[in-house]
């Protein structure tokens, strides 16, 4: 049942500007330090030994506002595709049960998620190459500052989903995103337990790998939270 | 007799408003089901139960003999419908709104192009459905409740917005659904004309309560005219018409005739003179179904 609903919501995303969203937040956020090191490389060469870690340092610091703001974006487009025309009435009188219609939007979402974060490492990784940068490419932090932002973030795609598929009113998911992305742009200043803030990849122990963890663990809770919620709802 | 929807004290409320309580539906197999009400009977909130939208208050709904809340799934699989204003991806095109729908249904592709010549969209399959016209929305919402070969078509007021050949093209599909593919339709309607002219079965709803379930044969009976004749002592001249073996009613101080030929209201007519009555006034009492349609939903508004 899933495939077919993966299969019908792929068709349903043509031509509404999600691929090209998924393509422009990497090339965004790399596009910033082609700017930054094309005015000052020199600079930029001298603030430290490391300047492939560096770069990737700089790169990462726009990450968590790209993922984001295309969090926020990407499910409001989801939702308003079915509110456009109320075709949730029309979808939920299929037979389909209304938790796979909830999983098979979650998984769109996640999978152009993802995409991102493999196109931001790939965007990196040239523009990297391109600066010559040094033969000691730092392969894990390639991937950790490019994947670690995305499972970090997954809380905030399963309550930004929740919000837009259950509110009739789509300004209430829009300004509950914009507060977010204010959030993550001040993720210095917030406490750890913030959703917000796990993006960064800061906490006070220093360990990346915790906000995977917790982003993974509260994605799940979230998600699950929200799908019964949808489930539960009569659809108007 | 057996019944393909069958409901048992439906309700629902929203808070203080009850939309429906305590409806009774039976829709016996192969009819076209007419569902007649006001706006604002309740009619759209029934649907929606009856598709699993919404969860009734309390009752329960048994689609083909199952019992909705247990296999809503399995059911839905035999139902196709349309519900109000038709639902559309704007941005697609009418083939490709109706392949998101084909890929979940897991039907043919045929089946596309086969719904598409039923309602007339063939030559615009690859126009965005954005710049279709009402009509031809409405059209498409029809082509999609037929995509799964349905056994159950529900239809919600699905002649709104189209224009009058458009509505003759609909109601000619409706009636030949049930004889050439055995299905069953549920349409619902505010027009009594509207379903006069297609259903076999009527169900007038008003407030949320079913008042009239039958076939149209009987609602029919209840518009058939009466002669009614006003005479200066009704009772009396009601029996002298008994009497003389002519069929009459005695209602509200006058006498109504229920033969309409000429001749036999003429009989009467001379029966009553001879016997020393005052005629008054003969008149033929026109019921139509509208006014019996208006005047069921009224008294079930002062109930």
């Amino acid at each position: 049942m899933i495939k077919k609903l993966l299969s019908s919501d792929f068709l349903k995303i043509k031509r509404k500007g999600f691929w090209f969203l998924t393509f422009l937040g990497p090339f965004g956020v790399v596009a910033l330090q082609m700017v930054n090191y094309g005015v000052r490389k020199d600079y930029l060469l001298q603030q430290s030994d490391n300047d492939w870690d560096y770069y990737l340092l700089n790169v990462s610091t726009f990450t968590p506002l790209a993922l984001v703001l295309g969090i926020v974006i990407l499910t409001s487009f989801m939702a308003s595709l079915e509110n456009e025309t109320n075709a949730w009435k029309q979808l939920i009188s299929l037979p389909v049960s209304k938790m796979s219609v909830y999983l098979s939007k979650f998984t769109v979402l996640a999978f152009l998620l993802l995409i991102s974060s493999f196109i931001l490492m790939l965007f990196t990784l040239a523009y990297g190459v391109f600066l010559d940068l040094g033969e000691e490419i730092s392969y894990f932090e390639l991937f950790k500052f490019s994947f670690y932002p995305y499972f970090a973030g997954l809380p905030i795609l399963a309550l930004q989903l929740w919000i837009a598929t259950v509110s009739q009113n789509q300004g209430i998911p829009i300004t509950i995103g914009i507060l977010g992305v204010i959030f993550t742009y001040s993720a210095f200043i917030l406490p750890d337990w913030m959703i917000w803030k796990w993006p960064s990849l800061i906490n006070e122990w220093n360990e990346p790998i915790i906000n995977v963890l917790l982003g993974i663990g509260v994605g799940c809770l979230l998600y699950i939270v929200g799908m019964f919620d949808f489930t539960r709802r009569d659809v108007k | 007799m057996e019944y393909v929807v069958k409901t048992k004290g439906l309700t629902k409320n929203f808070g203080k408003e009850k939309p429906v309580t305590g409806l009774d539906m039976k829709i016996p197999k192969g009819e076209v089901y007419g569902f007649l009400g006001p706006n604002g009977a309740g009619k759209t909130t029934t649907i929606r139960m009856l598709l699993g939208l919404m969860k009734p208050t309390t009752g329960t709904i048994h689609i083909f003999q199952k019992d909705l809340r247990k296999e809503r799934v399995n059911i839905l699989k035999r139902v196709g419908s349309l519900v109000e204003n038709p639902s559309y991806y704007p941005h697609l095109t009418a083939y490709e709104n109706l392949e998101a729908l084909r890929k979940i249904l897991g039907v043919p592709k045929k089946k596309i192009y086969e719904v598409l010549e039923i309602v007339r969209l063939s030559d615009v399959a690859n126009k965005k459905v954005k710049g279709f016209s009402l009509g031809m929305k409405q059209r498409l919402g029809i082509a999609a409740s037929l995509l799964n070969n349905p056994e159950l078509l529900i239809l919600d007021e699905p002649t709104n917005g189209l224009d009058p050949s458009g509505i003759i093209e609909i109601r000619q599909l409706i009636k030949r659904l049930p004889a050439e593919y055995g299905m069953t339709i549920l349409i619902s309607s505010h027009l009594l004309s509207e379903i006069d002219q297609m259903a076999t079965t009527v169900g007038i709803v008003t407030n949320g309560k079913m008042i009239f379930q039958d076939s149209i044969e009987v609602m029919r009976m209840l518009s058939q005219q009466k002669i009614s004749l006003k005479v200066n002592n009704s009772e009396q001249a009601w029996r002298s018409l008994l009497a003389k073996g002519i069929k009459a009613d005695y209602k509200d101080d006058t006498v109504l005739l229920s033969e309409h030929s000429n001749k036999k209201i003429a009989e009467a007519v001379r029966t009553l003179v001879q016997d020393g009555f005052s005629i008054y006034r003969v008149e033929e009492e026109k019921r139509s179904l509208e006014d019996i349609f208006l005047q069921m939903t009224r008294g079930g508004k002062e109930g």
